[in-house]
């Protein structure tokens, strides 16, 4: 097997006017991802290399790039599906380097925040301790499913285009969440999500280019979520919601 | 006004547009030759028209609204700070305002005998 071009962008913000592209040869090997790719140059070519990865199983969203122009996950992606003698790997666009491939996720999480990411009832109490399980309909699960697949890797907003000019657009990650909460049955915090979202920089800055659903690694589509969330900002509510049912389990039996 | 509603005026008025675009077209396009159309005699005559004058200040008015309220969705993407955005909001009711009086003038005009 002949051995792999891998071409990093290099961008040290403290030392370096501009990013700089450094070419490392991979021995190749079968089932070799990128990340793998990546690992072998930072342990035997170039300790400097920066790069953030964890799980290796596309289960925690940290190893997010732009792998041949195109977001990607590097432990998700195998040499072999991208062909070719050469790999390109760059960090994210519409994030800031902090050093190399790792991006500033900062305002990434701070988005996603906002967007209030967890259930809200309106009894506080019951909210904080809750008395009973609350039951969904798999209908009503179904609605919001693929939503909860979201691993934060940030692909979605790297490849959006509303999020590349406009700085206060919430982003399709954080969009999809307000869309996945609004929907969910045991929530009572909807309204309060769609006010949110009702400005100048809110869910109407969303052209739907489709790229975030294009590049998610999860088959999450956050474009779907988007569309269908300004459909209940425009009525100014949420569907209606039979509530969901409180269920106490059975206190077993000794 | 709430974003959500100056959205649904935007796609009132995209296809209102469609609409009355399509029917001048028409109306000056195919009904009746396109250089018989443009000429200054046949202007004036459909300008004269009562009916033909109110179609074409809702045209005025549609196409203006539509115009420079997707210009306002363009600038408010291209910088982010509340002074920003309240002079866009200012300036497209502005240029709303004064394109649309303008316009008017000429159909008044015509209307009414000056030279339009």
């Amino acid at each position: 097997m002949t051995d792999l071009k891998l071409v990093v962008q290099r961008f040290d913000p403290f030392r370096d006017a501009k990013p700089r592209m450094m070419e490392y040869p991979i021995p190749r090997r079968e089932g070799m991802t990128v990340l793998d790719a990546l690992l072998h140059a930072r342990d035997y070519l170039d300790h400097s290399i920066a790069l953030r990865f964890s799980c290796r199983q596309a289960s925690c969203g940290s190893c997010g790039m732009k792998i041949n122009g195109r977001p990607r996950l590097a432990c998700y992606t195998q040499l072999a599906e991208l062909g070719g003698e050469k790999v390109v790997v760059q960090p994210m666009d519409n994030f800031a380097i902090i050093k190399d491939l790792v991006t500033d996720l900062e305002s990434f999480f701070a988005k996603h925040t906002e967007m209030m990411p967890y259930l809200i009832r309106a009894d506080k109490e019951e909210m904080e301790h809750p008395s009973a399980e609350y039951l969904m309909k798999p209908q009503e699960l179904e609605k919001v499913l693929q939503f909860t697949y979201c691993i934060k890797c940030g692909l979605c907003t790297s490849s959006c285009p509303t999020v590349a000019t406009d700085s206060v657009f919430p982003g399709p990650q954080a969009l999809a969440q307000a869309y996945r909460y609004a929907m969910d049955p045991r929530d009572e915090g909807g309204e309060k999500r769609l006010e949110l979202l009702d400005g100048a920089h809110g869910v109407w800055r969303c052209h739907f280019a489709g790229s975030c659903s294009y590049v998610c690694p999860k088959g999450v589509d956050p474009a779907l979520g988007i569309q269908l969330l300004k459909r209940h900002v425009m009525s100014g509510k949420v569907p209606h919601k039979e509530g969901a049912k409180v269920f106490t389990p059975p206190v077993p039996q000794k | 006004m709430k974003e959500s509603r100056l959205m649904l005026v935007q796609y009132v008025t995209a296809v209102a547009a469609v609409v009355l675009v399509s029917f001048h077209l028409v109306m000056q396009g195919v009904i009746y030759p396109y250089t018989t159309a443009i000429s200054y005699d046949n202007i004036l005559s459909v300008y004269r028209n009562g009916f033909y004058a109110i179609f074409l200040e809702a045209l005025l008015v549609v196409v203006l609204v539509h115009g420079f309220n997707g210009v306002r969705i363009i600038l408010q993407e291209i910088k982010q700070s509340k002074p920003w955005t309240t002079w866009v909001d200012v300036g497209t009711v502005v240029a709303i305002m004064i394109t649309v009086a303008y316009g008017t003038r000429t159909l008044v005009l015509a209307v009414f005998g000056g030279s339009a």
